[in-house]
């Protein structure tokens, strides 16, 4: 995951733009509370520049 | 094999200039194993090209490719219709696959995206080693199968010398010191006679000092068979 982040990083974006958690299928709550997490990030960061132009 | 690691992204991007159409040319042997400039990272590389180049406002256009040896005329012979197309290619070939496309196809501008490290092999997962370093007059069968020209860091022919402390090497304390190691195996076989005869100078024009090397194998040339 820190590969991946790094690859961000060099390219020019936020390495908090990816991520990645071990949850199972039976943790339901969780999964939403994780998602719901990411998405605020996300929106923190704003759009990504790549997208803004198209 | 030969062992590469694929450059930084910012010195890519500073090779490349203002290229807009480029071809990342990728090789499926060494640096395939060497996870340098194989078709996976072919793939992550244009891909990084394409955000980094749009976000530094001139997108270039940016297409892959993989074959199986860069280093030989037969495999890089396919790519000739489509070159003309491209204002670089960037090879992820070892230098000799960047040599050879610039050879075959002059008329087009290769670059370099991997620098060549070494001859060496993967020790575990991760992690690669220097083994061989070509000198051409192979002197393992001396050397309990252990080469100090590679693998000390003074190349000595008959060691180890005063900077071996506990087994490793003084210039970095990550270096096993390779005449230990070729010590400790004579002993393990019961032929430490191995390393009674004092080694003479070698014949370092074999090696570079020679100048570029070649081989000429009459028996194998298309053009002698007449």
């Amino acid at each position: 995951m820190k590969y991946a982040a790094d690859l961000l990083e060099q390219v020019g974006l936020e390495r908090e733009r990816v991520r990645m958690v071990n949850i199972s299928s039976a943790m339901g709550a969780q999964f939403a509370e994780l998602v719901t997490e990411m998405s605020e990030q996300l929106k923190g960061l704003g759009p990504s520049p790549l997208r803004v132009d198209d | 094999m030969i062992v590469g690691e694929q450059k930084t992204l910012d010195e890519i991007m500073g090779l490349l200039g203002d290229a807009h159409k480029v071809l990342v040319a990728g090789c499926g042997t060494c640096v395939t194993v060497s996870f340098a400039g194989g078709e996976k990272e072919v793939g992550i590389l244009a891909s990084q090209l394409r955000m980094r180049s749009k976000l530094e406002g001139h997108p270039m256009e940016v297409d892959e490719v993989t074959v199986q040896r860069q280093c030989e005329w037969e495999y890089i012979d396919p790519l000739a219709p489509r070159l003309g197309e491209y204002d670089v290619i960037l090879s992820l070939a070892c230098g000799i696959g960047v040599q050879a496309m610039n050879e075959r196809f002059p008329d087009s501008i290769t670059l370099p995206g991997v620098n060549t490290v070494f001859l060496g092999m993967p020790v575990e997962q991760g992690i690669w080693e220097e083994r061989c370093q070509a000198c051409g007059d192979c002197i393992l069968g001396l050397t309990a199968g252990i080469c100090p020209i590679a693998r000390c860091s003074k190349q000595l022919l008959n060691g180890p010398c005063g900077g071996s402390q506990n087994g490793v090497c003084e210039v970095n304390p990550d270096i096993p010191c390779a005449w230990q190691l070729i010590w400790e195996r004579a002993v393990k076989l019961g032929r430490e006679e191995w390393l009674l005869e004092i080694q003479p100078p070698k014949d370092w024009s074999k090696s570079r000092d020679g100048g570029p090397r070649k081989i000429v194998r009459d028996d194998l040339r298309l053009a002698d068979m007449e």
